[in-house]
């Protein structure tokens, strides 16, 4: 259940300093002026066996990074993935080769849009399938079709319809396509980069439920990125704030978003218009734009846009420490800022 | 009308009154009925809220509205457009052919449109300022020299900082949120007396969203203009629009003011819409999904469109007729048959 402490608290990823930059060329015709990038910086976070960990930040903050450097999608700068399987750590960001490719069947990626991630010239059977046969699995087409036939029926999709193409089927159907696809080898771990923002709100809800009760029965790990708030509090159990390229606070869904302690987390969380008439809509206007991650600003990130910056945010990066148990943040003046309750 | 209408003075009253908008695309599987029997009538100074999902004939219904639809959608016989002009007359879009010069008066004139993608509302190898001057000097009828000083004093209005730099520069140098404000820009420039916005902040951060309805809302206390806010989101809904009128399959299902309908939803599908909703203040509940999947459009259900997946539907009656309209409350009205 979410706001509850997991009763399983193995590890299950641990990112250490992850930093990922991309170098940028200059203007000049031999890129004169080259720079970097910092789309993410010194990220920090654990995930546990079974558990939702939510990643939410504006467009840019490198929510999307930081999980395609953990599936290995792109290979981080500097820092440390271990992956705990089995009782073994395995160096994520240090495999290469066919190692790295036997490894992806532990960790898998569900896309945002069921329309442009399915092969329209496959049967479903052939793509739900195709994990299974490019991670050679052996024992045959029959326990292939077999292993198919299970997943579908849990993601609740009519398993006489394996035999046919993606387009018969509507979006809602096609994200559980793509869900069955990205579960059928049995992953750990599984990144859900805004897997259901192209959904109808109708047929979303749907998708949210399945994802959960597929974590219930399977164990598998989520790390939801998401910009829609609301979506990311119904389904993981801890949340990750990003801003620009750095986390600033982490803890359980409950505490992030009833007792917000970074400034930018009450901003981003006060900007969220809901359907609540006795909540007041009152967003914090931040002034200013998002900064540019190549030339992040000195000291706290966050100080250019901040209500309560003083000369010590200009000057300092803050800490990053846990203030309350679980409840992490990098804020010179976490807990004593005048940050409402919301909700 | 009377001459206060014409000077624009006069608060309340119609300025918009469509009746039995039906618009069908001639496609290669059939024909296809984006719209149905839809009538609405926008106050001025008030926003209307259209709700919906994919398919619901949103966007469609108010593209109708300038004639903005593509080739293979036709208008059906006996639909009415009535538009108060700003001259006080009302004219009926419908009857005028959609490349008139009637008709591009209107466009941006009287009814401005805001689009979702500002990258590709905006021509990428203009500055925003010409586009901005292009614009007020098609409708306002004024110098060149002027309709800059206008386009920057606009970029100024909707919040962008330094607009005498910002008004040479082109649309790939500016911002998301920053292209979506200057697309605003636009469409406000000319003093339209309807907006229409079409899911204008849908692809923007929640902090940027924040800011851009609180202007829009500023700028039209300022300019009393009418507003048809469209959108998926329930809670932008809740803090925009005055009245909702909430689309389904290309009908309006359900329509009242916004608070009432949020708070006492009549129809099965706005009860399940707003059960569907994730909240931030509800983190327990398991959410609710409406269930089944949203008909195809070529295969339209008879009867209420919404009965395939109605969980209160009667067998015999709402797979078979139509339901009408009925008034539930003030200004409350539900197209279904358990409030026939």
């Amino acid at each position: 259940m979410l706001g509850q402490v997991l009763a399983d608290n193995r590890p299950l990823i641990d990112v250490d300093n992850l930093k990922v930059h991309f170098p940028v060329r200059g203007k000049g015709l031999f890129g004169v002026g080259t720079g970097v990038v910092k789309a993410v910086d010194e990220v920090s976070f654990r995930i546990r066996a079974g558990e939702t960990v939510g990643l939410v930040g504006e467009s840019g903050s490198g929510k999307t990074t930081i999980g395609r450097a953990i599936l290995r999608a792109l290979t981080p700068t500097a820092g440390e993935i271990r992956f705990h399987l089995d009782g073994d750590v395995v160096r994520v960001d240090q495999l290469r080769g066919r190692a790295l490719t036997r490894f992806r069947r532990h960790m898998q990626l569900i896309f945002q849009d069921p329309y442009a991630s399915l092969n329209p010239r496959m049967t479903v059977r052939d793509i739900i399938a195709e994990p299974l046969e490019c991670l050679g699995d052996t024992g045959g087409r029959a326990a292939i079709d077999e292993r198919v036939r299970e997943i579908a029926e849990l993601c609740r999709l009519n398993v006489e319809h394996l035999r046919r193409f993606p387009h018969a089927f509507s979006g809602g159907q096609r994200q559980r396509i793509c869900i069955a696809r990205a579960l059928v080898a049995g992953p750990k771990f599984v990144v859900c980069d805004e897997s259901v923002a192209a959904l109808d709100v109708s047929i979303q809800a749907g998708i949210i439920n399945l994802l959960k009760d597929l974590q219930d029965a399977t164990g598998v790990a989520y790390l939801f990125i998401a910009h829609d708030l609301s979506v990311v509090a119904q389904i993981a159990h801890r949340v990750a704030v990003l801003y620009v390229g750095q986390v600033v606070e982490m803890a359980e869904t409950r505490d992030v978003f009833f007792g917000p302690l970074h400034p930018y987390t009450h901003a981003l969380l006060s900007a969220v218009p809901t359907i609540e008439p006795e909540s007041a809509f009152a967003p914090v206007t931040l002034a200013g734009e998002i900064p540019n991650p190549a030339r992040p600003p000195s000291g706290c990130r966050f100080h250019t846009r901040c209500p309560y910056a003083e000369a010590r945010c200009r000057a300092e990066v803050p800490q990053w420490r846990e203030v309350a148990p679980e409840h992490f943040v990098a804020c010179h003046f976490a807990g004593e800022l005048p940050l409402a309750r919301h909700g | 009308m009377t001459a206060t209408a014409a000077a624009g003075t006069d608060s309340a009253g119609p300025i918009l009154d469509v009746q039995g908008l039906t618009v069908t695309f001639r496609t290669d599987e059939g024909p296809v009925t984006a719209v149905e029997s839809v009538d609405f009538r926008l106050d001025r100074g008030r926003t209307l809220g259209l709700v919906g999902e994919s398919g619901s004939g949103k966007s469609v219904s108010t593209k109708a509205l300038i004639k903005l639809l593509p080739k293979n959608a036709k208008i059906a016989e006996g639909a009415r457009i009535g538009l108060r002009r700003k001259d006080g007359d009302w004219i009926d879009v419908a009857t005028l052919p959609a490349d008139s010069a009637a008709v591009r008066r209107l466009r941006g004139g009287e009814i401005a449109m805001i689009f979702q993608e500002p990258m590709a509302s905006f021509s990428p190898v203009y500055t925003v300022g010409n586009q901005i001057m292009e614009a007020i000097r098609r409708h306002r009828g004024v110098g060149k020299r002027e309709a800059r000083t206008l386009a920057v004093e606009m970029l100024d209005q909707v919040g962008i900082a330094n607009a005498a730099l910002r008004v040479d520069q082109y649309p790939h140098e500016l911002s998301g949120g920053m292209r979506q404000r200057a697309m605003i820009a636009v469409a406000l420039s000319t003093r339209p007396a309807v907006l229409i916005a079409d899911e204008p902040t849908t692809a923007l951060d929640v902090t940027i969203q924040a800011q851009i309805l609180k202007l829009m809302r500023a700028l039209q206390d300022q300019v009393r203009m009418s507003m048809i806010f469209i959108t998926h989101d329930m809670g932008v809904i809740a803090r925009v629009a005055d009245d909702i009128a909430v689309m389904y399959l290309g009908r309006i299902v359900e329509r009242g003011p916004t608070r009432t309908v949020i708070a006492d939803p009549k129809h099965p599908y706005t009860v399940g819409l707003l059960k569907a909703i994730p909240s931030m203040g509800k983190l327990e509940r398991r959410l609710t999904p409406v269930p089944g999947d949203i008909p195809s459009p070529l295969e339209r259900p008879t009867g209420c469109p919404f009965h395939t997946r109605c969980d209160r539907r009667m067998r015999g009656i709402c797979d078979r007729h139509d339901p009408k309209a009925d008034e539930v409350g003030a200004g409350h009205s539900v197209a279904c048959h358990l409030f026939g």
